[in-house]
């Protein structure tokens, strides 16, 4: 919960705090401080969501001015034109690397957070209703799930991949963040789903609702605050899975859209030059997308054992 | 019980034409979007309206209803429908059967799939009971961090290091030294070959099953770590079994019921691996088949293999789910 962003989104959530709630997370807090690598781990993705956020700060190159001639410089450290070196075409590695971080991380961020929100408002209403409502969203879940994540992603990005959205940012990732949205809900629902289930027999909700509650007021104030740990545990884990699969995406070259870098290209651009003697074009990419998946996996594994009340 | 397993199977069906309308209606709206995908069958040339009609009967892209953008073609959706029911699964645009590609591809496919079973299924296994056996020892770190690391690993970037960096060298010298058709230069070949299609799908297969023995593994290790302080098993300890004992007839065997509910979901992702590692390591198996025709926009070849993959992926789930009936004598379901 030290990650920015998944401390915006528990402190969204659990709006207002039940007293209960605010000791779970004050205590998952102070479990998850006292451990080094999940300090190392914060630093390290917040280190890359500061790098994606102000890439100026990093490099004042332009990574989409290339100079052929000047084509794959060996790494010339500080002080050189380029620290890291150039890739094949002469363009600026570090600057490339720098601007490679933001699409990655915005469409994971993106992708999470909406996924997230489904889940919560599906999953509640599937587990507070049951019966029919809770039958169609099962069975939608059931549809969805038979077919492989990245499967339906390599199908749906090459179908539409011809669709025109318009330039920006923005638009670069519309197209794998709907894709990857549209398949990752369900794990979300299942987990809230369940925990809802567990959460509203419990005495506390049959106060609430003696005492009039409306089934809105009980769900989203009482209910979810209460069911939502389990979850949290599966948002930096998430965002690593899908920083992975949108390098994997790019691989392919349905990911995000050029002219716009990230690391999965340089990746696929550069492993076959590891060999040829330019290790620099592989190596540098591929240790920021291991540095930033790994920290994410770390704060995750360590949040999910934090949260676990048979643990403690 | 027996009702339990016709209502799971009427849901099996349910979800398989609600996969299949889920498919039929995202690839109309992309032909509908994206413009006709018989004139792909022409390439450069421009075909004159004659022609372009034959073949958008020949492929059943005919219907006026592929040209109107939001309409949901559902007539064509009850003729491929009613097509299956009776084996015919379409054509590609070279006009070879849909079942007749798949019947060539799965093969492969299938071996692929038996060595990552093999390999997640004996490393998660060993390296998740170990880890339990020694909690919060060296062993237990050492093995969960390498099980995050393997996590850290995307399937793709394993193989591009493998097939760019390893592959090559060591191929070379099991070449020189062993000869160029001995089993070492095979296991280590950069690309797939039919002529040997255990040899050079072995490795692959090792690094695709390492990649799913890693959340196995942690599995395997949550599970037992709650029969060790288990009643029945201090019960087994106090009356005097051996460790050894314990360990395999109480601990091992009793935590297998969340392993085996593990399955049908690492199926399903073993599926999608499969589709990188099959286009990577230029293997002709079903991923292959899927990715290629995706890119020629073959809606039949499309539409069938996926079809015949969300048939597989729902019987495995359904069989796991009886198993886990028959297995765990608590769960009834009446």
């Amino acid at each position: 919960m030290t990650d920015p962003s998944t401390a915006a989104g528990i402190a969204a959530q659990s709006d207002p705090p039940a007293p209960a709630t605010r000791s779970l997370w004050s205590d998952t807090f102070r479990r998850m401080r006292r451990r080094p690598d999940v300090i190392i781990a914060c630093v390290i993705s917040l280190f890359f969501v500061v790098v994606a956020a102000f890439p100026g700060l990093f490099s004042s190159t332009d990574p989409q001015r290339c100079d052929i001639s000047e084509s794959r410089v060996p790494p010339q450290w500080f002080g050189g034109e380029h620290p890291f070196g150039t890739n094949l075409h002469g363009c600026d590695v570090l600057a490339q690397l720098v601007h490679g971080a933001r699409p990655s991380l915005l469409l994971a961020f993106l992708v999470v957070g909406v996924s997230l929100v489904i889940g919560l408002v599906l999953g509640t209403l599937s587990g507070f209703y049951l019966g029919a409502v809770d039958a169609v969203i099962s069975r939608v879940l059931e549809i969805f799930m038979v077919i492989p994540f990245l499967l339906a992603a390599l199908l749906l990005l090459s179908l539409f991949r011809n669709v025109d959205f318009g330039g920006g940012e923005l638009a670069a990732i519309l197209q794998p963040a709907i894709v990857l949205t549209a398949f990752g809900w369900m794990g979300y629902t299942r987990y809230v789903r369940a925990s809802v289930l567990e959460t509203k027999n419990l005495d506390y909700v049959a106060a609430a609702r003696s005492l009039g509650a409306s089934d809105l007021r009980l769900m989203f104030v009482h209910i979810l605050p209460n069911a939502i740990g389990p979850v949290t545990a599966l948002v930096p884990t998430s965002i690593a899975g899908v920083i992975a699969t949108e390098a994997v995406l790019a691989f392919l070259g349905i990911g995000v859209r050029p002219p716009a870098v990230s690391w999965g290209i340089m990746i696929s651009d550069g492993a076959e030059w590891f060999t040829g003697g330019f290790p620099h074009l592989l190596l540098f990419p591929l240790g920021c997308l291991l540095a930033t998946i790994l920290s994410f996996v770390v704060i995750g594994d360590n949040l999910r054992d934090a949260l676990d009340p048979t643990l403690r | 019980m027996g009702g339990y397993i016709v209502r799971r199977l009427l849901q099996g069906v349910g979800s398989l034409i609600g996969v299949m309308l889920l498919l039929h209606l995202l690839m109309t709206l992309a032909i509908q979007l994206n413009g006709n995908p018989a004139l792909a069958f022409f390439g450069d040339r421009v075909p004159s309206k004659s022609q372009l009609a034959a073949v958008e009967e020949r492929f059943g892209l005919a219907d006026p209803c592929y040209d109107q953008v939001g309409n949901p073609c559902l007539g064509p959706f009850v003729q491929r429908m009613g097509d299956y029911l009776t084996g015919d699964f379409g054509t590609n645009h070279r006009g070879r059967e849909v079942t007749d590609i798949v019947a060539t591809a799965a093969p492969n496919t299938l071996r692929l799939f038996v060595i990552v079973t093999l390999t997640w299924l004996l490393a998660g296994m060993l390296l998740g009971s170990v880890a339990a056996r020694f909690r919060g020892r060296a062993p237990d770190h050492s093995i969960r961090f390498v099980s995050i690391l393997i996590d850290a690993f995307p399937v793709f970037v394993m193989l591009l290091v493998y097939k760019f960096i390893v592959t090559v060298p060591v191929s070379n010298w099991m070449s020189a030294r062993f000869g160029g058709d001995s089993l070492p230069a095979l296991l280590f070949k950069p690309s797939f070959s039919p002529d040997h299609p255990w040899a050079t799908v072995i490795v692959p297969g090792l690094l695709l099953g390492l990649a799913g023995a890693a959340p196995f593994l942690r599995l395997v290790r949550a599970s037992q770590l709650e029969n060790y302080n288990a009643d029945h098993v201090r019960t087994a300890r106090s009356k005097g079994l051996g460790d050894a004992h314990v360990t395999a007839f109480h601990i091992v065997r009793n935590s297998s019921i969340p392993v085996i509910t593990a399955v049908g979901f690492v199926f399903a992702e073993a599926l999608a691996g499969a589709v990188i590692t099959e286009g990577m390591m230029n293997i002709y198996g079903m991923g292959g088949v899927l990715f290629n025709a995706v890119r020629d926009s073959e809606v039949s070849v499309v539409i069938g293999v996926v079809t015949i993959l969300a048939v597989v992926t729902i019987v495995v789930m359904f069989v796991v789910d009886l198993l886990y009936a028959v297995l765990d004598p608590r769960i009834r379901y009446d």
